[in-house]
């Protein structure tokens, strides 16, 4: 059984064409595994009229797209009508989403089948999941590590071969660093190519959905699913959404820009060799490596603890216990209601990230704090705007550390600093890729791909390159 | 940046949560580290910088504002803590007095 499971999702979809397995078998052999893998905690719910549907769509005549049957995961920050979204929260416990995301709307057209939806940091606020009012998901390399977060149902459940690829969800690195922690490939492409119609808001300007799997070339057929112009969300790019397997397979030139001042910084000797490593292994390859500077890098992470605050304090304004979500037992009047609802409702980590953002946008702290970040997201993107005038891609590692152990990070900013690599992608808008490229004390190590805006198909191609030189993935 | 009683009082009344007594000193420390940690942004010259408020420099897309799919009120009445035939409850808020 574990073969099948294990599969990549190029052969599992040649199993599906062939008839060598129909769709309920295969989602019965999955529904087993999470079943098994219950302990594992990477879901919050689970899709309980999943074999129904797999049958619906064995009986189909033809194939109706490349994905047909196939069982996946979604995040649960996605609304699917008629399902709980929780978002990994105390406030949407009891929430049936009135209507779907276009995400899942797109996989749901493609036929594919929902197993079930993946835990997830609370509103996606925090890098090991731990903040879930669900409870914490486990790494399955480890399960005394902290699968990374906040996507980190899925790309547990994706690592344990609970479905064969999960969505999420990347505001500072919430796709990519778990995808290091538990040695997957997960992309985040540029912001605006995937609707956020339906999905959760943390942070308006920075969210973007993605895609974890199990190698680079699975991740481009899902990805290429669920891209494309929607006019429901106002910030969606109306540009055509390239063949991303056909860009992913090319014989593709790079030239690899490297940006040695930040990794020579890097502290952990077993992520800076593991870097050098893999760059060298590209070199032997041909491909062509270059110096870049990346001025202003080391001040993402301070630029962004005041944008995502900021726009997360006003976006969660909106759980005041009265259209939906949570609300407090016997409120003496409206404002108690208001109180005692949010207070109740939302974990230590949101209310953290609440105070902070209505604090950097409270009278006479504004200019400070709010416009100053900002200009520093301005000379991020353009110092990136530079660099790839010379580089087609850059790499970075994805983390400055393999998964850590369940509870060993109590100080909120060392767990902030667990996305200084990833943030500067969110900030300026640019897709980003996580794939695995080793190991530190058995835990896996990831090597993040950045792409200039809308250039999915370099990082795609240059991973899957990469994939096809190591084993790191298998 | 030091978070006072009196801010922590203030950001907590603005954002509609009340900190637990017992928290206090916890949430104002971590505020404060937080804070700490953004203040690095003063080491940068942002002098005739235009801020930046989205990855997208374009005008956001708009739409005709036309009926596109069928919106059931009761669906999305259903999610609330308390309703009455098609209404929203809440406390009242009228003063009677």
């Amino acid at each position: 059984m574990n073969d099948i499971v294990s599969l990549n999702l190029e052969d599992q979809i040649g199993l599906l064409e062939k008839k060598e397995i129909s769709s309920y078998e295969l989602t019965s052999l999955y529904l087993e595994n999470i079943k098994e893998n219950k302990d594992l905690n990477c879901f919050i719910s689970l899709n309980e009229n999943a074999l129904e549907q797999a049958k619906v769509i064995d009986n189909l005549k033809d194939r109706q797209s490349p994905v047909q049957g196939i069982p996946i995961a979604h995040k649960d920050i996605f609304c699917v009508k008629g399902h709980k979204t929780t978002c990994g929260s105390k406030m949407l416990e009891n929430f049936i989403s009135p209507y779907s995301s276009t995400v899942f709307e797109k996989l749901d057209n493609s036929k594919t089948i929902m197993l079930g939806k993946t835990n997830m940091d609370e509103f996606a606020m925090g890098s090991s999941n731990e903040t879930s009012f669900f409870g914490k998901v486990k790494n399955p390399i480890n399960p005394l590590k902290s699968p990374g977060g906040s996507s980190g149902g899925s790309a547990a459940a994706v690592k344990a071969n609970l479905c064969a690829f999960a969505t999420g969800t990347d505001t500072g690195g919430s796709i990519r660093q778990p995808a290091s922690f538990c040695g997957i490939t997960g992309i985040k492409p540029t912001y605006g190519r995937v609707s956020r119609w339906g999905m959760i808001a943390f942070a308006s300007s920075l969210d973007q959905a993605g895609i974890f799997a199990k190698s680079a070339l699975d991740s481009a057929i899902a990805l290429e699913i669920i891209s494309g112009f929607d006019e429901k969300d106002s910030t969606s790019i109306n540009s055509k959404v390239p063949n991303l397997k056909e860009e992913t397979i090319s014989n593709m030139e790079h030239s690899i820009g490297v940006p040695m001042e930040i990794i020579e910084k890097i502290e952990d000797v077993n992520v800076k060799n593991n870097f050098l490593e893999s760059i060298k292994i590209l070199e032997k390859n041909g491909f062509k490596t270059k110096q870049i500077e990346l001025p202003f890098l080391d001040y993402s992470l301070p630029s962004y603890y005041v944008i995502a605050p900021a726009e997360c304090s006003a976006n969660l304004s909106r759980y005041d216990g009265i259209k939906f979500g949570y609300r407090c037992d016997n409120p003496r009047d409206l404002e108690d209601l208001y109180v005692r609802t949010r207070s109740e409702g939302f974990g230590e980590e949101v209310k953290k990230r609440i105070l902070i953002g209505t604090y950097c946008l409270s009278a006479g702290y504004f200019n400070a704090y709010y416009l100053k970040a900002q200009k520093i997201r301005a000379m991020i993107t353009e110092s990136f705007k530079n660099a790839f005038k010379n580089v087609s891609v850059i790499a970075m590692p994805t983390c400055s550390n393999g998964a850590f152990e369940l509870g060993s990070i109590q100080d909120p900013v060392k767990m902030y600093e667990q996305d200084i690599y990833t943030i500067p992608a969110n900030l300026a808008g640019l897709p980003a890729i996580s794939i695995p490229s080793g190991y530190t004390e058995e835990m896996p190590l990831g090597l993040q791909f950045i792409g200039n805006h809308l250039e999915e198909g370099k990082i795609l191609n240059i991973s899957h390159q990469f994939q096809k030189l190591t084993d790191h993935h298998v | 940046m030091k978070i006072s009683e009196d801010t922590l009082k203030n950001i907590s009344l603005l954002s509609k949560l009340e900190i637990e007594k017992s928290m206090k000193e916890k949430i104002s420390k971590e505020l404060e580290s937080i804070l700490l940690m953004v203040d690095q942004m003063n080491e940068v010259d942002t002098e005739n910088v235009k801020p930046m408020s989205h990855p997208l420099s374009k005008a956001q897309n708009l739409r005709e504002d036309l009926v596109s799919e069928d919106i059931e009120r009761d669906e999305y009445i259903k999610n609330a803590p308390q309703s009455d035939d098609g209404y929203y409850l809440s406390p009242k808020v009228i003063d009677q007095k």
